[in-house]
């Protein structure tokens, strides 16, 4: 949803902390559509705005988003989570059973506890045990996609419409719609005016067919931030992501934040998991995760380690993804034009930083980039599956010297190291 | 601390416990689903089948329950002992060696790989074992000791795309693939040609869901929906799917938006839930079974064909389902289309 945003609000990290207010983020959703607006008219792609692709954006960016939101927690308190996808998978197990044999809202709880239960080895193995923890990541997703192969096959043979593989279909979480607004907004979408017309997509994308759970995990973006940002539980738990030594010398309780931290983290992975087995389709289904775990983990360090920047990145990662899979190669090729227009805009910027090396590469790709867009009409297939990867890399190349991880993660902690 | 590791434990019981849960559910569900059973030979037969499932694996409602259907039957049908072994995803190449290997020295013989995956593992195995016969599905590896199971896909796919051209109604049609192999690509080069031959200026939108080598696009239905809700969204009233797991998306987003969906592999109409079966226009069939029981049948009479063995329309390999009796209207045509490709008169491209 967010997409360019990163690249204006990227939090600084230590001249203060910008506030968010509602006025600014009202700003930065105008300029979004100005955005969107201005591409779809100039390249003609119109489903580059639709609400179909921003609600389809919305369904996609909120599994990476959870995940990145996991990662957030649990590298905040010092404890790298390259687990994530892991706990996901155990999410969406937990989800297709609960929800075929209780309900969607015990699918919930479900996948939550069973993403708890991924994050319980992973705090065992690297709080408790002080195991390296990309070993124990990489062992936890390697742990759960057997188990839940496993349990799968367990519950789910000769179920019908379900199999070893597969859940039946899911009741659906109730969804939110108002067609008192949504079908007027549709009719002014159709007129394709310039601006009102994306306006009204996104406004229709909001108030039609909205899951609960989607509104859910956006509060949990909030409470992520008011959480850690805002109380003393939080200013602890960071606190022991920075220096450790200098938190327990105060009397906080390392190992205990960090164990609740990543506890915090297995839950939410989990329900990242459980979103796309309830929301984004309605089975379990193995291998669903497809690697949004670790695309998480890169949306959050796209983020700096900070709330709305991850949600930024997994924004990002949901549109360009969307636009693949629904227009394919004409609607990517309408964001080559704004990756062009991005790279030239941002080598006059470093230009002015007196960047000189840097300007020069920048612009030499934005020239290149906007060569490219005009000489073809569409991007080959190959090349489409690409487009999140790629915006991706070149977000973090050009953002990377900005970033500040938690000083102490990866690092493993024995209590009483403060001496 | 110690406190913390209490309820950690307590928390992890309770999980184990509810995964029991899970265990003890299933048992009464899964003895009906077993095939034969009623006049099934005694088991006689020294021979020994053992098969190995692609990803998704037995349950998949879709190719790999095919093949296993085919091996039951036969299994019935002679009397003899067979034993499944099952894929995971992203498994390295060695694994698949390795599971065909192991069924091998367990002493089966024949063994059936189900599914492309296992062609360089087929080839590698096969040579170091000579005297026990092998047999591939979809894909063509050369070697003595093997049997190639291939399958006209584009055929049957053109008579799905023939069926979709003659019911839509917006003169726009979809086709979603799970991944971008050349085995998929048969699939979307007959439904084009089958949608063409009825209507040539019919609108066809093509989507893959992954490239190879990610082939997360067979798995993936949040990914299937999106990719077809876009179809949908522009204009497309029918969409045909060759994406494996990724259908059940196709078939969400067909409902949601009052279209039809085409399934693929087995007749979807009968396996998929009743919530989604009444939008599936029709399944593009591929009569693995077939394949296999006939393969296993020629071990067992000891005529094994080796190298490839095409089952096309002619040998009723492929074909199109009839479920739910949508059809009904443009059957005469379809059959029409069906006979021409049959004697010859249609040749459908392999490639889009």
């Amino acid at each position: 949803m967010t997409v360019p945003t990163d690249l204006t609000t990227s939090p600084k990290p230590r001249d203060g902390r910008r506030r968010v207010t509602p006025a600014k983020v009202m700003l930065v959703l105008f300029g979004l559509v100005v955005l969107l607006a201005t591409l779809r008219v100039l390249t003609g792609a119109d489903d580059l705005a639709s609400s179909g692709t921003l609600r389809a954006t919305l369904v996609a960016a909120v599994p990476i988003g959870l995940a990145g939101l996991a990662g957030l927690w649990s590298e905040r308190a010092g404890i790298v989570n390259i687990g994530l996808e892991g706990m996901m998978i155990l999410g969406t197990f937990g989800a297709g059973y609960f929800g075929y044999f209780y309900g969607p809202w015990q699918g919930v709880l479900g996948a939550i506890l069973f993403g708890a239960l991924g994050g319980l080895i992973h705090a065992l193995a690297t709080v408790t045990f002080g195991v390296d923890h990309i070993v124990s990541g990489v062992a936890i997703n390697i742990i759960a996609a057997g188990a839940v192969q496993y349990l799968a096959a367990l519950s789910f043979t000769g179920v019908k419409g379900g199999g070893q593989t597969q859940s039946p279909p899911i009741d659906s979480l109730p969804a939110i719609s108002i067609d008192a607004l949504s079908d007027p907004l549709g009719d002014l979408e159709a007129k394709n005016w310039f601006i009102i017309s994306d306006a009204a997509a996104l406004l229709r994308a909001l108030v039609t067919n909205l899951s609960v759970l989607t509104i859910i995990a956006l509060l949990l973006f909030v409470l992520t931030w008011y959480v850690l940002w805002r109380t003393s539980f939080g200013l602890r738990l960071r606190s022991v992501g920075e220096s450790p030594a200098s938190a327990e010398s105060l009397g906080v309780d390392v190992i205990r934040y960090k164990f609740v931290a990543v506890l915090i983290s297995g839950g939410i992975a989990g329900l990242a998991g459980g979103f796309l087995a309830l929301v984004a389709s309605s089975t379990f289904r193995e291998g669903q995760t497809g690697g949004r775990g670790y695309i998480g983990l890169a949306a959050m360090i796209f983020g700096n380690w900070r709330p709305g920047g991850l949600l930024a990145g997994a924004g990002l990662f949901g549109y360009t993804d969307t636009l693949r899979l629904r227009g394919g190669g004409e609607s990517i090729h309408g964001l080559l034009l704004l990756v062009a227009v991005l790279l030239v805009g941002l080598a006059v910027w470093q230009w002015r930083k007196a960047a000189r090396t840097a300007a020069i590469v920048s612009a030499v790709l934005g020239v290149l980039v906007a060569l490219w867009f005009l000489l073809s009409d569409s991007i080959p297939e190959d090349l489409t599956g690409m487009t999140p990867y790629v915006t991706t890399l070149l977000v973090l190349a050009l953002a990377s010297q900005r970033l500040r991880p938690p000083a102490a993660a990866g690092q493993t902690y024995r209590k009483g190291s403060a001496g | 601390m110690r406190r913390l590791t209490k309820t950690a434990a307590v928390a992890g019981v309770v999980a184990l416990v509810l995964a029991g849960a899970a265990c003890s559910k299933k048992s009464d569900d899964s003895a009906s689903t077993e095939t034969g059973g009623e006049n099934c030979v005694e088991k006689t037969d020294d021979m020994k089948v053992g098969m190995a499932f692609d990803v998704g694996g037995e349950g998949d409602q879709s190719f790999n329950d095919s093949a296993a259907k085919g091996m039951k039957q036969a299994a019935c049908e002679f009397g003899f002992d067979f034993q499944t072994a099952e894929a995971q995803d992203g498994e390295a190449e060695s694994a698949r060696e390795g599971r065909l290997q192991e069924l091998v020295d367990a002493g089966y013989n024949p063994v059936v790989a189900v599914g492309f995956a296992y062609s360089a593992s087929v080839g590698k195995v096969a040579a170091e074992n000579p005297d026990v016969s092998f047999a591939i599905v979809d894909d063509a590896v050369e070697g003595d000791n093997i049997t190639n199971l291939l399958f006209a896909e584009e055929q049957g796919s053109f008579l799905v795309g023939a069926a979709a051209a003659l019911k839509s109604e917006t003169g726009n049609v979809g086709f979603v693939g799970g991944v971008e192999t050349e085995l998929i690509q048969k699939f979307e080069a007959g439904f084009i040609a089958g949608a063409k031959a009825v209507k040539s200026d019919i609108k066809v939108q093509t989507r893959y869901l992954t490239q190879p080598p990610d082939f997360s696009g067979f798995g993936d239905p949040a990914k299937g929906k999106t990719a077809a809700e876009g179809m949908f969204d522009a204009g497309a009233d029918i969409v045909y799917h060759a994406a494996g797991g990724s259908g059940g998306g196709v078939f969400e987003a067909a409902k949601a938006a009052d279209g039809w969906a085409i399934g693929v592999d087995s007749d979807q109409a009968l396996t998929a839930d009743d919530s989604v079966k009444d939008i599936i226009l029709t399944s593009m069939v591929k009569n693995i079974d077939v394949a296999v029981h006939e393969f296993l049948k020629s071990v067992h009479d000891g005529a094994v064909k080796t190298g490839a063995q095409v089952y096309d329309l002619e040998s009723n390999g492929v074909g199109y389902s009839t479920t739910g009796d949508h059809l009904k209207d443009v059957a005469d045509q379809l059959e029409d289309y069906k006979k021409q490709i049959v004697d010859g008169t249609i040749e459908v491209p392999t490639k889009p």
